[in-house]
């Protein structure tokens, strides 16, 4: 029980240093074959995340498939014929098999090419001003949420039960229980219609961005808000686990500060929930920006996506989609890794 | 909360020049642009904001266009033969003049003269052929130029298009309304996003819904005031009112009667009200089923409370309308009585037809477009206050036009395009009509649409009109409860804004900025 | 309490009962009150009774909403399906993860099977789960929403579990019983759930608050509960509009859902273990 966290120190390199000064060309020898080792593990861990990602595709495609109505008739218009929208169908190719549609798609992904909307737009071209803009704004908010779920946890944790922590826990889970566009809506109200401080919605210039960085700041907010009390409660919660691990213990009865446990004992055991935690939060975050990109008229990935999803666009739902989950892989790989490091290396 | 594929219909200048045809007034007077500001002055950006959807957008002028940002930009930067007007409801554009052989068959318009291409060219007859033909041939072309074969748009001379039907009909030049965009002759397909156009403004840039247009001084129409247009696609009407509320944009685009009330209540905003806009009735099939006589009909029409509706389902911003289709056509009858609430009398019809009580009848509504879920809720209520049960089903859209418009027997539907009583009687009651959604079928109302369509003389055509609306307000199968009026929200700076239903609210040819 | 104490000892157990039970009481209370609401609304909840987004006073004691309704009723009667909705999803999440995660650090090749599952549903973002779940389930209404979020839910679940229980499994006496060849049921069930307690109890408040924030989103989404209903959730999406006329309309049910968030969250942070003595 004891040995579990010990050697859990996050920093730490597992490559032991060579030892001595050894013949030059054994150490490269050496070195060659292990580098060799940590790319072919890199390149499996990659591979994996890759697999996951395109079944995640396939559920999509299929799920699409499954909806009322298709493409041809969700871009008709109203008295169109039915052989007008039986035409439609063998255009968009849509009259084919679905595994047959999918694989063309998927095979045709390496190059870039994304496919063609139901509406005869590349796809590629759709996606590719929002999904920058998408990137830009989940990635403030992550980084946002990250640094203040650890501050918040932390403190919480610092003083457990005590009036910082409860405070702390609640507007946590106040803060997540908030449907963001709840959140999205009193901001609006108070930072720009009331105040005037802020641009109530994002337009964006020539260059397809949002015209003002001042724009960013209220989105970010319904976005890294609720994120943030999700977190807190998993830095916390990790925190308290942690707490009654031996080691944690023992470096408490040693008399040392309560900062310096919590920073150097408990946080490191904590680490593998907390990546894992808020690596899988970034899913939600991507979800939360389909409805804080459609309040705010921020133009990423998530206002097309709800507009796809009502325009049963296949394509343009799985191009959005597979842009969103290659992030998504970066960030659990990141996790991976972390995980990795801290528990060992458990597999 | 989407713009979803049939909103463009009407918004979009989707289903057919006609359809989005939207020019009316309430009085029956041509609306002058409204004006409060003194003499036009010339100068200034207007920044403006229209409903759009990033993976609907469009570039082609004669492509299913269902966002009213794209629609904005194409109207501003091409022009089309006519446009909607007041009295009467179509007006001169890039056809200066038109006139038709006595048959109503053959139509001829001729070119404004000294319209021009952005690039500097003529315009020829040429031009607009190859546009109209181009229009003609698109996969909706047969319902957007509804009788005219792609071989009978012919050119004569240089200046005039010659356009013949299939059949006669007096108000053909309101076809050529809202999607005739003329182009240069032969602009591939590839080249549309950069083609030159003729309209009062010039593309600056275009991006993911969002432009900037620039004045056109060389314009035929007439001396252009702003000089720039920015347009701003917004997703949901709500983000687009508070971006006016916000100061962000100086004029949204058909934002709804919630942003009207805000507005009212600030002195440096003004609310546009355009009658007419949008019908939503409710339709009763008559075909067969519950509602096949025509005393059923009558009696739910006499249930439900029509101040009430405008009322809870308008926020008052609309008017009780008299169960015609068509209230902005300059032809309107206003003489036939206004039919009001009256229980007593309709479930006196409702004993005479047998109707059964005991049953509970599904009202099958959408969320398509603001209201029309909440109109169905409402006159459920009134309805059972006469003791008919009536349960409000709301079916996810694409599910509502495969399975239940025009084959359900109780269901809501909209439409955007009410100045023509012809128009819409062609389109939905004649017994041969395309969508025909409560499967009318009356011989009296065909023999009274065709007297009036094909009426060379304006009198016999007046009366055929009466007969026609007469037949729709005794037994169509349309309850129509009323009619909501287009909202746009403007700052107070903004003069000249068109005050036309529908599509007539994109031109802002002679808006200008205090 | 009106009893006196008969000595010192019974009364100290009382008092620690007490304190211990404190945390639940707003949760019963709040719940109390939203399931006894219908009874005590003035009007029903699909009747205009005012006008539209008027202003509170006049006859509705929260104004009215987007269709003149009375805010105050509607709020009454709104609470009792969002809560059980929750309530069961949460609930539905938790027990399943709880016991999948710790089968998935029990027993490897379970394990991998379920991490690679929870990979491919953690890609998903929820949001857009529901809606290809609603979608293809137009009539399923709530009962859609609550299949997508037990579904989308558990893989992130089964991995908070898995991570917490993962040290768990590796001590000696986890595995000195996989070594007896006990059951990994028996082996969840006696030896980690019970240290996993703070996990799984904290891992339930945040499913059921998670829960709530799902269901409100597909409200905003136009899935799940449908009008005329009176829902908190669909009261939020249809007056957000209206905000500025009528801010009750909105801000009354936002605060119904924080306070149910935090109650719930009061009564399910209390059972866990306090980490200090």
């Amino acid at each position: 029980m004891a040995a579990l966290t010990s050697g859990a120190p996050a920093a730490g390199s597992t490559d032991p240093a060579p030892a001595g000064p050894p013949a030059p060309p054994r150490v490269g020898a050496d070195r060659a074959r292990r580098a060799g080792r940590v790319a072919l593990r890199v390149g499996a861990v990659l591979l994996r995340r890759a697999l996951v990602l395109a079944a995640l595709l396939a559920v999509v495609f299929a799920a699409v498939e499954i909806l009322p109505g298709d493409a041809a008739t969700a871009s008709a218009e109203r008295g169109d014929s039915a052989a007008a929208i039986a035409a439609r169908r063998e255009h968009l190719g849509l009259d084919r098999p679905l595994w047959e549609r999918f694989t063309d798609w998927m095979t045709a992904l390496p190059t870039g090419d994304l496919g063609t909307s139901a509406r005869g737009e590349k796809v590629a071209d759709l996606l590719r001003d929002p999904f920058p803009n998408t990137l830009a704004l989940a990635g403030a908010a992550f980084a946002l949420t990250i640094a203040a779920s650890l501050a918040l946890g932390c403190l919480a944790a610092a003083r457990p039960g005590r009036r910082t922590d409860r405070v702390i826990g609640h507007t946590a889970t106040t803060a997540f229980a908030i449907p963001d566009f709840v959140l999205a809506t009193g901001l609006v109200l108070v930072l720009s219609l009331w105040t005037g401080w802020l641009p109530a919605v994002t337009v964006a210039d020539a260059s397809g961005k949002p015209a003002e960085w001042t724009m960013m700041i209220m989105p970010v907010l319904a976005l890294a808000v609720p994120q943030t009390g999700w977190n807190t409660r998993i830095v916390r919660g990790a925190l308290a686990d942690q707490a009654g691990a031996p080691h944690v213990e023992a470096a408490r009865l040693d008399g040392l500060s309560t900062t310096r446990v919590l920073l150097r004992h408990a946080l490191p055991g904590a680490l593998p929930v907390i990546a894992t935690g808020i690596a899988t939060s970034t899913g939600m975050l991507l979800g939360g920006a389909v409805v804080v990109e459609t309040l705010f008229n921020y133009p990423g990935i998530g206002t097309v996506l709800a507009g796809a999803v009502a325009g049963r666009d296949t394509t343009l739902i799985a191009g959005s989609v597979a842009l969103a989950g290659a992030a998504i892989t970066l960030v659990l790989l990141a996790a991976d890794l972390v995980r990795a490091k801290t528990a060992g290396a458990g597999r | 909360m989407y713009v979803n594929r049939r909103q463009l219909l009407i918004a979009g200048g989707g289903i057919g020049a006609a359809t989005l045809v939207g020019c009316s007034s309430q009085g029956g007077d041509a609306p002058a642009p409204q004006t409060t500001g003194g003499a036009p002055k010339k100068g200034g950006t207007l920044r403006v904001g229209a409903l759009g959807r990033a993976g609907a957008i469009t570039r082609d002028p004669h492509g299913t266009q269902s966002n009213e940002s794209d629609y904005l930009v194409l109207s501003l930067v091409f022009d089309t033969l006519t446009v909607p007007a007041g009295k009467p409801n179509t007006a001169p554009r890039l056809a200066a003049s038109w006139e038709s052989a006595p048959d109503l068959k053959t139509w001829r318009f001729k070119i404004a003269p000294g319209a021009l291409f952005h690039d500097g060219s003529p315009v020829t007859a040429a031009d607009v052929v190859w546009s109209l033909r181009r229009l003609r041939n698109t996969k909706s072309g047969a319902s957007r130029l509804p009788g005219i074969q792609a071989d009978n748009i012919t050119a004569d001379g240089d200046a005039t298009v010659v356009l013949v039907s299939d059949y006669p009909n007096a108000e053909l030049p309101l076809l050529t309304r809202l999607s005739s965009f003329v182009l240069k002759k032969d602009t591939p397909d590839g080249a549309l996003d950069k083609a030159p156009g003729t309209g009062p403004f010039k593309l600056d840039w275009y991006r993911n819904g969002n432009a900037r247009l620039v004045r056109n001084e060389k314009w035929y129409g007439g001396e252009v005031l702003l000089d720039a247009v920015e347009i701003t696609m917004f997703e949901t009407a709500q983000a687009m009112s508070n971006a006016i509320l916000a100061g962000q944009i100086d004029l949204a685009s058909n934002v709804g009667p919630v942003a009207a009330r805000i507005a009212e209540t600030r002195k440096d905003l003004r609310v546009v009200r355009r009658p007419n806009d949008m019908a939503m009735p409710i339709v009763m099939r008559a075909k067969d089923g519950p509602f096949a006589d025509p005393r059923v009909r009558e009696a739910l029409r006499l249930v439900v409370d029509r101040d009430a509706m405008v009322k809870q389902v308008l926020s008052g911003y609309g008017t009780v309308a008299n169960d015609i289709m068509g209230t902005g056509d300059p032809h309107y009858a206003r003489d036939i009585p206004q039919r009001t609430r009256n229980l007593a009398r309709a479930g006196q019809l409702l004993a005479e037809a047998n109707f059964d009580l005991g049953r509970t009848y599904d009202l099958i509504t959408t969320e398509d477009i603001a209201g029309l879920a909440e109109s169905a809720t409402l006159f459920a209520n009134h309805a059972r206050e006469a003791g008919i049960r009536i349960n409000v089903v709301k079916q996810e859209s694409g599910k509502f036009w495969d399975e239940t418009w025009q084959k359900g027997t109780l269901y809501t539907t909209y439409w955007g395009t009410n100045d023509s009583v012809l128009f819409l009687g062609s389109k939905l009651m004649v017994g041969d009509a395309g969508q025909n959604e409560a499967q009318f079928a009356d011989p009296a109302f065909d023999d009274a649409y065709r007297r009036a369509v094909g009426a060379a003389d304006e009198a016999g055509r007046a009366a055929a009109l009466v007969d026609v609306q007469k037949i729709q307000h005794e037994r169509s199968g349309y309850l129509l409860w009323g009619m909501a009026d287009g909202i746009d929200v403007a700052t107070a700076k903004v003069q000249g804004l068109p005050t036309l239903a529908g599509y007539g609210r994109v031109q802002l040819q002679s808006t200008w900025l205090r | 309490m009106s009893t006196p104490a008969t000595s010192t000892d019974t009364a100290a157990a009382r008092r620690r009962y007490a304190r211990r039970a404190l945390p639940l009481l707003p949760a019963a209370l709040f719940l109390g009150a939203a399931l006894a609401g219908p009874r005590l609304a003035p009007h029903t909840i699909d009747a205009p009774v005012t006008a539209t987004y008027a202003t509170a006073g006049d006859g509705a004691l929260l104004g009215g909403d987007q269709l003149g309704r009375d805010v105050w009723s509607r709020l009454l009667h709104g609470g009792g399906e969002l809560i059980g909705c929750a309530f069961l999803i949460g609930a539905a999440v938790t027990a399943t993860a709880a016991l999948l995660g710790c089968l998935a650090v029990l027993r490897p090749r379970a394990g991998r099977v379920l991490e690679r599952t929870a990979d491919v549903a953690i890609l998903l973002p929820s949001v857009l789960g529901i809606m290809l779940v609603a979608l293809a389930w137009p009539d399923g209404g709530r009962w859609a929403v609550i299949t997508a979020a037990i579904v989308l839910g558990i893989p992130f679940a089964v991995r908070v579990v898995a991570a917490a229980a993962a040290p768990l499994a590796a001590a000696g006496y986890v595995e000195a019983a996989l070594m007896r060849g006990e059951s990994s049921l028996s082996i969840t069930v006696r030896e980690l759930l019970p240290n996993l307690r703070g996990t799984v109890t904290a891992l339930f408040g945040l499913r059921f608050v998670e829960a709530v924030y799902i269901i409100s989103t597909a409200a905003f989404l136009q899935i799940g509960p449908q009008p005329p209903e009176a829902d908190w959730a669909l009261m939020i999406r249809e007056n957000a509009p209206g905000i500025l006329l009528n801010p009750w309309a909105v801000l009354a049910p936002s605060a119904a859902v924080a306070l149910l968030a935090i109650t719930v969250n009061l009564a399910t942070s209390a059972p866990a273990p306090a980490p200090r003595r």
